[in-house]
């Protein structure tokens, strides 16, 4: 395992820029998220690290070293891809050992067994080891792939959105699963996804990207509590946070053009009364629609008490975040 | 009222048709759809094959229909099979099976190994190497009798070219030693583009996230080319084997057209040699006993190739 730092990294793809002058660096042993909804650039990155696409301009530094001009396999990387990547012809076990079976490695066949069992039994795939890679589920394809980046003792595991093709039950699970084998290895990791959940609960930190741009690196809860402009705020957070006019409420700061309210930082009880619009019960919450001098606004009841469509609730603000025009956060 | 095309249809049947398709059964209206392929399927296939097992047992002659037939139980068989022309016939056969296939494998693979790379004007390459394949193999026989010709023709000139041997001091066709040769070079031309369109279609089917995958597990440009690209493609290529294989057993037109056969004996595919046997020297029953043999051998021959190209696809 390894440090990775880029700095100054730049791909265009044509007309589109997909990566602007990226700079930041992954800690040894760290568990990095990149989020960003789709065309962001998060996979552009993961591959000018990997080494599959050539920077326009920047470095790629593993472990010290300049590795801008090395193929893929001098750069000792580890991916996993959002496509089941797997070779469709092998079977589970070969798929499995492939990495090991380098010419470069030189593993010794018992070595390459002994690794290919403790893979599949992390991740409960061995009673699938001699099935034809084709002949398995989507979920476990996906297990077979991450097992194939796991085998390997790389400098740095590269994840595109490994989970995203699951469904909800088995992403929670290998969600956990993968902390906490990269926590058990101490892994260097850098993940891309769009789910928030995912940055949010694995990540020791998580770098969103806006067009090709990193806007804000740091550990979750930073960016969560106090994200640089609006972009950010509204990637984090579900319900999303409220983006309100500043004037609305009293207090706002000079310059300060939106106030920014996620539905946890608006108390119940006093302040302006706004209408009940929409109650969601989602058992561990209640959500409530409110409407306000024209707005929409959600947040989570203070009570266990039943609102209805149609009752008035005061609200106020708690702790809010202040935007000014452009975006950028003031206070 | 509902209105998908089938009620469209119902509707607009006139009364009379309607009346009398009403007493039908799907299974009875499914067997008036088949019946006609099948009918056909007798008339052209099947009678005549059990016909030609029936002549193969007799002496019968086309050319003196008048004459009494005699049933010689399993004589032509045994003519054939103790033939020694026959043999040398299959030999020539095989021959050129053999060398047109390997080759055609050889070279259809690499080019179209070369052509999936992604360069400029490769689709312009791919229409001018698939020319050949389009054009008449009678034509092709023909034509090449010219590129074959000792004083004239562009082969010998271009052999001599490269090679610095005078062009008129060998003959391609006339040759015993060359003449072999000669029929498989013009198959090979007009064929292997065939088998390097079915490899482009394996190659193709390959996704490059693959060799991406290959790329980051560092497995060099070698082995991903034996351990990704050779066995994703051989099941097409193991087809394309197959369809050139049926297709050289039963080669006549173009060979025909080019050494008729000769010199001598030489190129007699079996083919060419049943043609004979069946509408020159008029022999009908032996004939039929030839053709039954070809049959059983193509038949045998494909169906353990079909089997093993399953087991390909399956692995």
């Amino acid at each position: 395992m390894a440090e990775v730092r880029i700095s100054n990294l730049s791909k265009a793809f044509g007309e589109t820029v997909a990566v602007d002058d990226v700079t930041m660096s992954v800690p040894n042993g760290a568990f990095v998220t990149l989020l960003g909804p789709t065309g962001a650039g998060k996979t552009s990155i993961l591959r000018l690290i990997a080494g599959l696409e050539k920077p326009d301009q920047g470095d790629v530094v593993i472990g010290g070293r300049s590795v801008v001009n090395e193929t893929p396999a001098q750069r000792n990387v580890a991916m996993v891809f959002q496509q089941y990547s797997l070779y469709p012809h092998l079977s589970v076990r070969d798929n499995l050992a492939f990495p090991l079976k380098s010419p470069l490695l030189k593993t010794p066949t018992v070595e390459i067994e002994r690794k290919v069992a403790e893979v599949a039994e992390v991740l409960r795939i061995s009673h699938k080891l001699n099935n034809k890679a084709t002949a398995l589920s989507g979920g476990e394809m996906q297990r077979v792939s991450i097992g194939r980046a796991l085998v390997r003792d790389p400098s740095i595991y590269l994840m595109d959105e490994p989970l995203s093709s699951l469904d909800a039950k088995l992403r929670s699970d290998l969600r956990i699963e993968l902390k906490r084998v990269q926590a058990n290895l101490g892994a260097t990791l850098l993940y891309v996804t769009h789910d928030q959940i995912e940055a949010m609960t694995m990540a020791t930190h998580v770098g969103v990207l806006d067009h090709g741009k990193l806007v804000q690196f740091g550990p979750p809860r930073e960016i969560y509590e106090s994200p640089v402009n609006l972009y950010v705020a509204g990637r984090l957070g579900q319900p999303r946070i409220n983006v309100l006019p500043a004037d609305m409420f009293a207090g706002a700061p000079t310059g300060a053009k939106t106030i920014g309210l996620r539905p946890e930082n608006i108390s119940q009880g006093e302040g302006k009364s706004s209408k009940v619009k929409r109650v969601e019960h989602l058992g561990d919450q209640i959500r409530l629609h409110l409407k306000l001098d024209g707005h929409d606004i959600i947040t989570l009841s203070e009570s266990r008490d039943t609102f209805e469509p149609g009752d008035m609730v005061a609200i106020q603000p708690r702790n809010p975040l202040f935007f000014d025009a452009s975006g950028a956060r003031i206070a | 009222m509902s209105d998908t095309p089938i009620d469209r249809v119902a509707k607009a049947t006139p009364p009379s048709v309607a009346s009398k398709i009403r007493g039908l059964s799907d299974r009875t209206i499914a067997w008036l759809f088949v019946a006609p392929s099948i009918f056909l399927l007798l008339a052209v296939n099947i009678f005549p094959l059990i016909w030609t097992i029936n002549l193969s047992f007799t002496n019968y002659k086309a050319n003196r229909p008048n004459r009494e037939v005699d049933f010689i139980g399993l004589r032509n068989y045994e003519r054939i099979l103790t033939d020694s022309d026959i043999w040398l016939t299959m030999q020539a056969t095989a021959h050129f099976l053999f060398w047109t296939i390997f080759l055609q494998v050889l070279i259809g693979f690499a080019l179209a190994w070369l052509i999936n790379r992604k360069f400029k004007g490769n689709d312009l390459w791919t229409t001018l190497i698939v020319l050949p394949m389009m054009l008449s193999p009678a034509v092709v026989g023909n034509f090449w009798t010219f590129l074959y010709q000792p004083q004239i023709g562009l082969f010998n000139y271009a052999v001599s070219f490269l090679t610095g041997i005078d062009p008129s001091s060998f003959e391609m066709i006339g040759d015993v030693a060359l003449a072999p040769w000669a029929i498989v070079i013009v198959d090979t031309w007009m064929w292997t583009p065939f088998v390097m369109l079915i490899c482009l279609a394996g190659l193709r089917s390959i996704p490059d996230y693959i060799y991406e995958a290959a790329e980051i597990d560092r497995a060099s440009k070698w082995r991903q080319f034996w351990t990704i690209t050779v066995p994703m493609v051989l099941p097409f290529l193991m087809l394309a084997v197959l369809f050139r294989g049926i297709e050289n057993f039963k080669m006549f037109d173009l060979v025909v057209q080019l050494t008729g056969g000769g010199p001598g004996s030489i190129t007699e595919l079996t083919s060419i040699n049943l043609k004979r046997e069946a509408f020159e020297k008029w022999r009908t029953g032996y004939a039929s006993a030839y053709a039954i043999i070809l049959f059983v051998t193509v038949f045998g021959l494909a169906s353990i190739y079909v089997k093993a190209l399953n087991k390909v696809k399956e692995r």
